[in-house]
């Protein structure tokens, strides 16, 4: 406690005060790109990526350098943040109305917002469904960006949600793949038998155990009761299926997790993955090729997934996955929109979709023929096509809830987990704060 | 202002008779608003970063506004009106409270007795080590300590849980961070354990202050070490104690990053402190007007705390 804080609690205020002074003057009209606008090679580029990640960060930088090699006039100043920074940042950057030319978001409410304070541009003229560049786009994805009717934004790949396991401990216990939510609890039993740790679970940052959660409300609520619920002004969150998803997961915690997963990082956790210290852990897509290297206990080859099971008698959409596509914005307070979009299309070309969608970087491209199977992993080839399959991309609970639901979903699910709170008072909780966001 | 008024003094010495009637009234008033000039500067930054922030703190904190779209509505004190209603202010505020109370007994007490300890020794390579040695966590930044306490605290493979086993005190090795009952309690540990060394080695330097006379007079008089303790050296360093408390309670309502760190305000909010909630309120949701209504409690708390204890030391001040 040595350090003083009262000049950061007062200037945190104070910038914050100044930042939104300056904020209230950026509300304007809503800007249009123009697809017959004259590109200026020139100038200074400024984009906000969320690929901060040491294995990940020289992605941005490579493009970034090509491009400018491409057109020696323009200079591009990337700003990386990780995937827990950005928010913060973003946030930041709106506030002090400095938004980068080009910006990192995600769907739902959270890209909603750059809408409501007209702060992105409306790209539905230049990457619409209907154009030339939003055909080398997947229609799902880039539906994903269309906020009242029209695009404001570009997917740059897909993310979903899958149980990675470890092939060898399978075999060597003779387990198969779970068929149902069911059998993945038996399982956990033969495992924890043999002394492992069935499933490392780190949910110290509070949203690894909301996407368990997203996951399970998606098989358990029918979707249609989903997207009434996400918005406060409709949510009810009334539907059974809420209860049956989170004691389907409070069995889960208690016959697959070891310890208190509030107290373990989701990096203490992944380790202890990739360590073989556990049998499965529930991951993102993207983070396949971080599970299991060459540098790892755990083999590339040992590496394998399923999605998460569905449990007997389900009533919501048991071939729903959780997972949404993630993409970039342009600012509509940018001094050069068209080179903006033209950077956009670039880093959307085919050849650069290939080079995301394999090793190192493993992130499925959502560019139409953007990935090539002979240098992905054929894990993040299979995963492609899982998603391709889904019936609804289940979005993640914590960006497509008002922010307020978002908070109560993942503090009280933080409680689930220490044996807290009950389902009932999980759904009380999550149903006040909806509330509370309508009024 | 010593050095400007000897200046005039000089100049009176050499001087006739109008020197030695002084400069006119408004001459003097003159002089005075000019030696302000000396001080400007100094009144600019500290009101640009310190005074306009808190009055214009306080004006936020009377709206209700959204950053990306830039609305503002002002809703007067509804939003002190919602700290009330809020439990989580109520729980940060124990929080910090609890934070208040150890780090004055650790940081203030037992670190004066310690400092006595230190100084009482005979030699001086002994105190100068013992006071590096406590020091030494001190120097060690509070993000770093905060994580590497996030590692000794893991179950099952933390420091913590180890030395538990070494000693065969299995049973009380605990998940100290993920619980709700000790995860602030455990924020509050590390912190004593950075804090303790910087507050006894400012004791160390009030004790050395303390004239040797009084000691050998009380030996003189047959007052044993704890006597002394209690009658010469608490008395005589009671200025550096009431400073200390006053750092130690206005250090406990700001304390930020440490559980930033550690837990994030989790689980569950059990750890929140007024510091990381109005974060969490102003950054995370957005709700910067509520964000600065507990940026107000703040500070009404760490200056009502000073005003205090400034009260209090003058009334019990030792003059020698």
């Amino acid at each position: 406690m040595k350090t003083s804080k009262y000049m950061k609690t007062v200037l945190l205020s104070a910038c914050s005060a100044i930042g939104l002074a300056a904020a209230n003057a950026a509300a304007a009209e809503v800007v249009v790109a123009d697809p017959d606008a004259q590109v200026d090679h020139s100038g200074t580029l400024s984009i906000l990526t969320k690929f901060g990640s040491q294995q990940l960060s020289p992605y941005f930088a490579d493009i970034a350098e090509k491009y400018q090699e491409l057109h020696p006039d323009v200079s591009i100043e990337l700003i990386q943040e990780t995937d827990d920074s950005v928010k913060d940042k973003t946030k930041t950057l709106v506030a002090t109305n400095s938004l980068p030319d080009i910006f990192f978001t995600w769907t739902g409410t959270w890209g909603g917002n750059f809408i409501r304070g007209d702060r992105a541009v409306d790209l539905t003229a230049v990457v619409g469904p209907d154009t030339e560049w939003g055909r080398t786009l997947t229609p799902a994805a880039l539906d994903a960006f269309v906020y009242n009717d029209r695009n404001f934004g570009v997917p740059l790949y897909l993310d979903a949600k899958f149980m990675g396991y470890n092939k060898k401990i399978f075999a060597d216990l003779g387990i198969e793949v779970p068929e149902s939510f069911e059998e993945l609890l038996t399982a956990c039993d033969s495992i924890r038998d043999a002394g492992i740790t069935p499933v490392s679970l780190g949910n110290k940052e509070s949203w690894p155990v909301v996407h368990y959660i997203g996951q399970l409300v998606a098989y358990n609520v029918p979707t249609e009761t989903l997207k009434k619920d996400f918005d406060p002004a409709t949510a009810e969150y009334s539907d059974p299926g809420y209860i049956a998803s989170l004691r389907q997961f409070d069995e889960f915690r208690k016959r697959c997790t070891d310890g208190a997963p509030n107290g373990i990082s989701y990096e203490a956790a992944v380790q202890a993955f990739s360590d073989e210290k556990s049998a499965m852990y529930y991951q993102e897509i993207l983070e396949f090729d971080e599970s299991a290297t060459e540098e790892t206990t755990m083999r590339p080859e040992d590496f394998g997934y399923f999605t998460l099971p569905v449990p007997e008698g389900a009533k919501g959409d048991p071939n729903a996955i959780e997972g949404a596509p993630e993409g970039y914005m342009v600012s509509a307070a940018s001094d050069n929109i068209p080179l903006a979009v033209d950077f956009l299309k670039f880093l959307t070309s085919q050849e650069n979709g290939k080079i995301l969608s394999a090793s190192p970087y493993g992130q499925p491209s959502a560019v139409i023929g953007g990935s090539d199977e002979a240098t992905m992993n054929p894990n993040v080839v299979a995963g492609m096509a899982d998603i391709d399959k889904a019936s609804y991309l289940m979005p993640w609970l914590d960006t497509v809830n008002h922010p307020r639901v978002a908070a109560a979903w993942l503090t009280s699910l933080q409680s689930l987990t220490s044996g807290g709170m009950t389902p009932e008072e999980v759904m009380n909780t999550v149903r006040d704060a909806a509330s509370a966001a309508d009024q | 202002m010593e050095a400007f008024r000897q200046t005039q003094g000089g100049a009176a010495s050499r001087g006739g008779a109008t020197d030695m009637q002084g400069p006119s009234p408004a001459r003097r008033l003159f002089d005075k608003l000019l030696s302000l000039r000396w001080v400007l500067l100094a009144v600019i930054i500290v009101s640009g970063f310190i005074y306009i922030p808190i009055v214009e703190n306080f004006r936020v904190s009377m709206t209700n506004r959204d950053i990306f779209t830039g609305e503002v509505s002002n809703v007067g004190l509804a939003n002190y009106q919602r700290l009330l209603d809020d439990p989580v202010v109520w729980r940060a505020l124990l929080n910090n409270t609890f934070y208040a109370l150890i780090s004055i007994v650790f940081q203030v007490f037992c670190a004066f007795i310690l400092a006595a300890i230190i100084e009482g020794l005979r030699s001086r390579r002994a105190r100068n080590f013992w006071r590096a040695v406590y020091f030494i966590p001190s120097a060690i930044s509070t993000t770093v300590t905060g994580l590497l306490f996030y590692f000794i605290y893991q179950p099952d493979v933390g420091l913590m849980d180890a030395a538990l086993s070494f000693l065969g005190l299995e049973q009380f090795s605990h998940p100290w961070l993920a619980l709700e009952s000790t995860a602030i309690f455990g924020i509050i540990a590390m912190s004593q354990w950075q804090g303790f060394g910087y507050s006894t080695l400012l004791f160390s330097i009030a004790i050395q202050k303390i004239p040797r006379e009084l000691y050998d007079a009380a030996t003189m008089d047959g007052a044993g070490p704890v006597r002394q303790l209690f009658s010469i050296t608490f008395p005589m360093a009671r200025e550096m104690s009431g400073l200390m408390i006053i750092v130690t309670i206005t250090g406990a309502f700001q304390v930020f990053n440490e559980v930033m760190v550690m837990t994030g305000g989790g689980p569950s909010n059990s750890s929140q402190v007024l510091g990381t909630w109005l974060y969490q309120q102003a950054f995370i949701l957005n709700d910067f007007g509520y964000g600065a209504a507990i940026a107000a409690i703040i500070f009404a708390v760490t200056m009502l705390t000073g005003i205090a204890q400034v009260w209090y030391t003058r009334k019990r001040r030792v003059q020698l």
